[in-house]
């Protein structure tokens, strides 16, 4: 490895141009990602862990932290469902309006976040499209858990469909019409042919769907309304308390974000390298 | 198992990919569906095996109309060009597949499980290969285990689609011969799809020639090659040389006024000699290059009229003759086939 890099290749820059973008790179990478990531966990541990382990006592903050984790636990299976749905379908037929299907899955990619909570206030808020109705039924969807929900899915939709789709269209139908004439069910070809065949791309997007399933921020903000202890997730709860001037707190609560970061960074690395050794070995 | 195929009609949009074909397939046959891409012979197969609908006709298996039947239903093995083996299963698994998916009551115990994928990896001469993956194999071997899991649900008819357009020329070879003596043993009808007309005539009991849809000629391979019924068949199946020309009262006249009329000639029913013969017809022709690696000595001519001739020598005769690149030769053709001008394109 160091030899290969020493030894001038025969296409490539100089070595000094190696360095120099090499080191460019660090630069960048300590400055904007690495130095935040150190302060985050400075700040938190800053007065000791009794002050760090104490903020985690505030009612208001285990409140977020359960509501984040409820809000993923139904954001991510609601995808999970949709993004194989959407993978299989657009992956493996052909149908007429499959682009604009793949469009509408990245539109959440396109769209402020702002925006998207916007429209579900303007949907299903007091003045919205159906807010009458909703009340009339007496059923609560914006400044409440539901729409922290679907503000959620929403910004969501696109990781495990956009993770799967491509590797499923790669990997084609033969696997599937071979289990067909093999005798297999539509189930069993769908749990014992496409599932393992896209196991390690179905759980990075399912990572990277939870990630930001709990940081999400504008979408959430908007369709909340603040109401502390009710109706704030962990990056709400972040803004509230950093803006009450309570830094430890807010930093603590913001390492438990910077920790899911880090691990999902972690299995994603795993996660890779084992696809690699996958294709590498398929060859 | 017989099949019988019935007016089938498959078109994908505004293309035809198949345009009312008919054909039998005895039971306990080896057949191959022999056509140049886009003939539509894939199509056919998979029409068969119910992966693909046809628009028009009917698919029966002994004289049973199953054309509703889904490809789980109708209990057909098929072997795909590229394998589709289950790329994260072993081996021995991917062979276990067809068992395990069984609803409980009709599905072996384990050990008869066992028992018999042994049996056909066995077969397959990869015994010691189980618990490898797919992709550690070569080939080759993917697609012996590919036809082995095809067999081990006991199918009704073994359907290979090109089962050896992905492997190199040697094992092909092997792989063909090896596929005609397993046929031999197992006996279950089997069709296979093939643009090689070498694979088809060497392997099948029938071989049926398509293009554009249609089935050109079905019988054995010694009919097709011998006996071609058009010129497409002629010129498909071998190499040819190709005349135009006219036939006036049973004469060909080649070169001549074109009136619809083609001669063919395969390369080897042209006689090279270096003065004109007596008694019969020839045409002088110029020869440009000279092949002689192999079992036959292959010369290329130029004629009068500018077109080139191939011709086929046996390598004695091709010692004796001595010719060589720039000499003038006389060439008689001793066996011409003379079809009208196809009307359609192509």
């Amino acid at each position: 490895m160091v030899n290969a890099i020493a030894s001038a290749p025969p296409i490539g820059e100089s070595a000094f141009v190696r360095r120099a973008l090499i080191a460019t790179a660090v630069l960048f990478l300590t400055a904007f990602l690495l130095t935040p990531l150190a302060v985050i966990f400075a700040v938190a541990f800053g007065k000791g862990v009794q002050a760090y382990l104490a903020s985690f006592r505030d009612p208001d903050t285990l409140s977020a932290i359960r509501l984040t984790l409820v809000a993923a636990a139904i954001a991510v299976p609601a995808n999970l469902v949709f993004g194989i749905a959407a993978a299989w379908a657009i992956g493996k037929f052909e149908f007429v309006g499959k682009g604009v299907l793949v469009a509408f899955i990245d539109l959440p990619f396109a769209v402020s976040p702002v925006v998207a909570g916007l429209t579900y206030v303007l949907v299903f808020g007091a003045q919205g499209l159906l807010g009458p109705t909703l009340a009339a039924h007496g059923i609560r969807i914006i400044f409440a858990i539901p729409g922290i929900v679907l503000a959620t899915i929403f910004v969501t939709v696109p990781f495990i469909a956009r993770e799967l789709l491509p590797l499923m269209a790669a990997q084609g139908n033969d696997e599937e019409e071979a289990a067909l004439t093999l005798g297999a069910n539509g189930w069993q070809t769908f749990l014992r042919v496409t599932v393992p065949n896209v196991k390690w791309a179905l759980l990075y997007g399912v990572i990277l769907c939870n990630a930001r399933a709990m940081g999400e921020f504008g979408a959430v903000s908007v369709v909340s309304g603040h109401i502390r202890g009710l109706t704030d997730t962990m990056p709400l709860q972040i803004e509230v308390l950093y803006n009450d001037y309570q830094f430890v707190p807010a930093f603590a609560v913001a390492t438990l974000l910077a920790l899911l970061a880090l691990a999902t960074l972690l299995i994603k690395s795993v996660v890779e390298w084992r696809v690699g050794t996958v294709k590498g070995n398929a060859g | 198992m017989s099949i019988s195929v019935r007016q089938i009609t498959k078109r994908f949009g505004g293309f035809t990919a198949l345009d009312g074909v008919d054909i039998e397939i005895p039971h306990g046959s080896l057949v191959a569906l022999l056509g140049p891409s886009g003939s539509g012979k894939t199509t056919l197969l998979r029409i068969i095996a119910g992966l693909e609908s046809a628009d028009e006709g009917s698919v029966r298996f002994d004289g049973e109309d199953i054309s509703n039947r889904t490809a789980r239903e109708r209990r057909v093995g098929f072997v795909f060009q590229h394998y589709a083996l289950f790329r994260h299963m072993s081996v021995f698994e991917n062979v276990a597949f067809g068992l395990r998916v069984r609803p409980r009551s009709t599905r072996p115990s384990p050990e008869r499980i066992r028992a018999r994928v042994h049996e056909l990896l066995d077969l397959i001469q990869l015994g010691n290969q189980a618990q490898r993956y797919p992709s550690q194999l070569s080939g080759g071997q993917r697609q012996r285990v590919a036809l082995a899991r095809a067999l081990a649900v006991e199918p009704s008819v073994l359907l290979l689609d090109e089962p050896f357009g992905a492997l190199d020329a040697k094992v092909r070879l092997e792989l063909r011969r090896w596929l005609r003596s397993l046929h031999d043993e197992v006996g279950v009808t089997s069709v296979f799809v093939t643009h090689d007309q070498d694979e088809a005539l060497e392997v099948a009991d029938w071989v049926a020639v398509m293009n554009q849809g249609r089935i050109e000629q079905i019988g054995t391979p010694d009919e097709v090659y011998n006996a071609p019924a058009s010129s497409f068949v002629y010129n498909f199946l071998g190499n040819v040389n190709l005349f135009h020309g006219r036939v006036d009262d049973g004469t060909a006249y080649i070169n001549d006024v074109e009136t619809g009329h083609v001669a063919f000639v395969r390369p080897h029913a042209l006689e090279i000699a270096r003065k004109p013969p007596s008694g019969t017809q020839y045409f002088r022709a110029v020869v440009r290059h000279v092949n002689a690696a192999g079992p036959v000595a292959k010369v290329e001519a130029l004629t009068d009229w500018g077109a080139p001739v191939h011709v086929e020598l046996s390598q004695e005769r091709y010692r004796e003759l001595a010719i060589r690149k720039g000499e003038e030769v006389f060439v008689t053709p001793k066996d011409i086939a003379v079809f009208a001008k196809e009307q359609r394109a192509g």
